[in-house]
């Protein structure tokens, strides 16, 4: 009896009831974490100001939990109702008490024996709706979970894993649906963007990156180039109620660094593609770069902002892209408003009206090596941007670097690493630097920086405490003063943080999490 | 039970057999093929020469995680759990000239042709001995020499040797400051983060500083080693080269 009593208190506990009236209104700030970026507006901003600039430093670990694995953690924790759930790497889910970091759960992936992903097995986080958690696999399935039990609900293969397909990148509920990306940029995937019912498993809706013969966009594609196109959709996008529409960042095209074999513009690769969520039905896009042969992705987490434009109330996308520059962007055409380097590029004079790069000569690669910056990690990545609307500032991880663009062979088999070169990504003792910088988004202007020693694969977090949450690849957590960038707190996790600070509520009191090395570590004010 | 043991005989007899596998695909074109396929696949991370970069170097016969044939062909197929590395979707044919072209790489390495002993000799009365250690003896100012002829190519040790700021380690740059007392610290710079360094001084100790204290911090990417391009003959370096080839792990 006794049994039967616990298991009852502890499915009440477990009653995680997120609606998506409820994710709707994370817009507005709350107690949780219910998305991968906080809210829709892919904002990763908390309302929250418990901890502020005053009591910082006061910041001390609460809890850590341990992950049984050699991967590399780069999740995004959710936290709804007390419970906060995990993705550990390569797919498996663990709930836990977001109080005390105590495990209540965890639903192991069987995975086959062969799995290729490009850049390590890893996950970026989970989904919820009502009682149910979703995580997309490196096998390429989207899984189904009962949020009380870890129990299996349903499971659909999305792809076919052994022609190079992973799920890495949180799902996005919108609705009753969950939208999920996919991976394969280096393996010569054709990509895709897919929306599922959240009930069933059923597919409502798929996008195909990569237009077939016939469709508008597929001349910008030569012969057989689109079937093995490449532009996935591995990184969470954002979405905008008002105008019923996704707004979602697609990769490079495959292969990566030789253009040869895929001439033209390539479309919809290195795009932010919009689409009508209840349809898939395209309404607009824009191509940061045609033709791209850096693997400069646009997998970056759009942040959508209503501001004034030009003395004019407008809908925006605030966009800093691995290419180097910020952009702008009229999210109701998809139209180029606005673009600046935030970082040092040598490979574009700059951009023309229409957002285009005007590419310098000589910048692809080449077979002796070419030596472009940014680097082939870029000038920023997949590690997600904040956006504050107390500062109105845009928030990033930035990395400065260079490296050797080679054009190699390349040929296609399934499966297979088809990215068509043998890139230095970083040259020795020319490693490069990187930090945290605050833009204003309407100018581009640097308002602050703060620069680390090492190019971190961390995401910032903003709050209204007026802080800027960071990491590194040191190892360190650190939280600066959101207007002037100067640092108030810093703590040696002793690993390497390549994932995104969330911050929440526990028994009343705010608390920040971050993954590094292969641990979760939360903290709050003591 | 006599079933088990007929199990137990037939599943040790196929470890044998698997550990005994060897390549088939050795002929000058599987090597060419296995090279087309490494420089396609593998040299983004292990480099275009397989000297190592994102993932170890295998151009120096040394295999962490199983060296036959066999091991290289698993991990090759099937990837290595815990790791980066990928397996491939290829068959087993291909992968076997894969094997071929990275066993090509260490066989194929040139071997001094001094004399060892003379080489020992010589490394401790050149004063190597001073600043390197092999096998606990010697100094530490320099890297521990103890399996250095495994990890490095012959043509890589002599360039260190008569150029020794080719090529240097990031852990044997010298940094250089003053602590907050004033005092001129100097030493080899083992780590360093945005807010600390860590250094091995010239006493031989490990200290780490507060980069907010220090003045005047400034980095030498060059090597401490004198250079003894005229201080060898050329049969004295050639025996240095071949005792220094025979360090090998234990």
């Amino acid at each position: 009896m006794k049994r039967i009593v616990l298991a009852f208190c502890l499915a009440s506990s477990l009653a995680a009831q997120v609606t998506s009236e409820k994710l709707l209104a994370a817009a507005a700030g709350g107690t949780d974490w219910l998305t991968y970026s906080g809210n829709y507006r892919g904002w990763r901003h908390s309302s929250l100001d418990q901890i502020n600039r005053q009591n910082a430093a006061r910041l001390s670990l609460e809890w850590a939990y341990q992950m049984p694995t050699t991967h590399f953690v780069e999740t995004t924790p959710l936290v709804v109702d007390g419970i906060m759930y995990v993705s550990e790497p390569p797919s498996n889910v663990v709930a836990l008490d977001a109080k005390t970091g105590r495990p209540y759960w965890r639903y192991r992936r069987q995975l086959p024996k062969r799995i290729n992903v490009c850049c390590g097995q890893v996950n970026r986080g989970v989904a919820v709706l009502g009682n149910r958690v979703f995580v997309g696999t490196v096998d390429a399935h989207l899984v189904a979970l009962d949020a009380r039990t870890g129990s299996v609900l349903w499971d659909v293969q999305v792809a076919d894993y052994s022609t190079g397909h992973a799920i890495t990148g949180a799902p996005l509920i919108v609705k009753d649906m969950v939208i999920c990306g996919i991976g394969g940029g280096e393996y010569g995937i054709r990509g895709f963007l897919d929306a599922y019912d959240a009930a069933t498993g059923k597919r409502r809706w798929r996008f195909w990156t990569i237009p077939e013969p016939g469709q508008p966009g597929s001349e910008t594609w030569q012969g057989d180039a689109w079937k093995t196109g490449g532009a996935p959709t591995w990184i969470t996008g954002a979405f905008d109620a008002a105008q019923n529409l996704l707004i979602w960042g697609t990769g490079n095209p495959s292969p990566d660094w030789n253009g040869d074999v895929r001439p033209g513009d390539n479309l919809y690769s290195d795009s932010a593609i919009a689409l009508d969520v209840d349809t898939g039905r395209m309404k607009w896009y824009f191509q940061f770069i045609p033709h791209d042969v850096h693997d400069w992705d646009a997998v970056q987490v759009p942040v959508l902002v209503d501001a004034e434009w030009k003395g004019q109330p407008r809908k925006l996308v605030y966009w800093a892209h691995r290419g180097g520059f910020f952009y702008v962007l009229d999210r109701e055409t998809g139209k180029f408003l606005f673009g600046k380097a935030f970082a040092k590029q040598t490979w574009a004079k700059g951009l023309d009206d229409s957002g285009h790069p005007m590419v310098l000569p000589n910048t692809e690669p080449s077979t002796e090596g070419t030596y472009i910056w940014p680097g082939v990690q870029g000038a920023t990545n997949w590690y997600s941007p904040s956006y504050s609307p107390l500062t109105k500032l845009f928030y990033l991880s930035y990395w400065e670097n260079r490296s050797i663009y080679r054009k190699g062979d390349q040929e296609y088999t399934a499966g297979n690493r088809y990215i068509g070169s043998v890139p230095l990504i970083d040259l020795p003792g020319d490693l490069g630097h990187g930090g945290v910088r605050a833009l204003n988004p309407q100018t581009g202007e640097r308002i602050w920086e703060y620069k680390l020693e090492t190019k971190p694969w961390a995401g910032v977090l903003s709050t209204a405490g007026q802080l800027v949450f960071g990491g590194s690849d040191e190892g360190y957590l650190f939280t600066l003063d959101a207007e002037t960038g100067k640092e108030l707190w810093r703590q040696n996790l002793g690993g390497m943080i390549r994932a995104n600070p969330i911050t929440y509520v526990a028994n009343g009191k705010q608390l920040v999490s971050i993954a590094a090395g292969n641990a979760i570590f939360t903290f709050g004010l003591r | 039970m006599r079933h088990l043991k007929a199990a137990l005989l037939l599943f040790v007899g196929l470890l044998a057999a698997e550990e005994s596998r060897t390549n088939p695909h050795t002929s000058p074109a599987d090597v060419a093929a296995g090279e087309k396929t490494f420089h396609s696949h593998c040299a983004p991370c292990h480099g275009y020469r397989a000297e190592g970069g994102r993932g170890p170097n295998l151009a120096a016969g040394r295999f962490y995680h199983g060296s036959s044939d066999a091991d290289i062909l698993k991990n090759i197929s099937e990837g290595i759990p815990g790791t980066e590395m990928p397996g491939l979707f290829y068959n087993e044919d291909r992968v076997w000239q894969l094997v071929a072209f990275i066993r090509s790489l260490s066989a194929n390495a040139i071997k001094p042709a001094g004399n060892a002993e003379a080489g020992a000799s010589l490394f401790r009365s050149q004063g190597c001995s001073g600043c390197h250690t092999i096998r606990g003896e010697g100094g530490s100012a320099g890297p521990d020499l103890s399996a250095v002829g495994a990890a490095r190519s012959v043509d890589n040790l002599k360039l260190s040797i008569v150029d020794p700021s080719a090529e240097v380690q990031p852990q044997f740059w010298t940094v250089r400051f003053e602590d907050a007392a004033g005092k001129t610290m100097q030493g080899f710079l083992l780590n360093e983060d945005t807010y600390t360094v860590q250094l091995l001084d010239r006493d031989g100790s490990l200290r780490t500083y507060e980069k907010t204290s220090l003045k005047n911090y400034a980095i030498d990417k060059r090597s401490t080693m004198p250079s003894y391009r005229d201080k060898l003959s050329s049969g004295q370096l050639d025996d240095l080269l071949t005792y220094l080839w025979s360090q090998r792990p234990q």
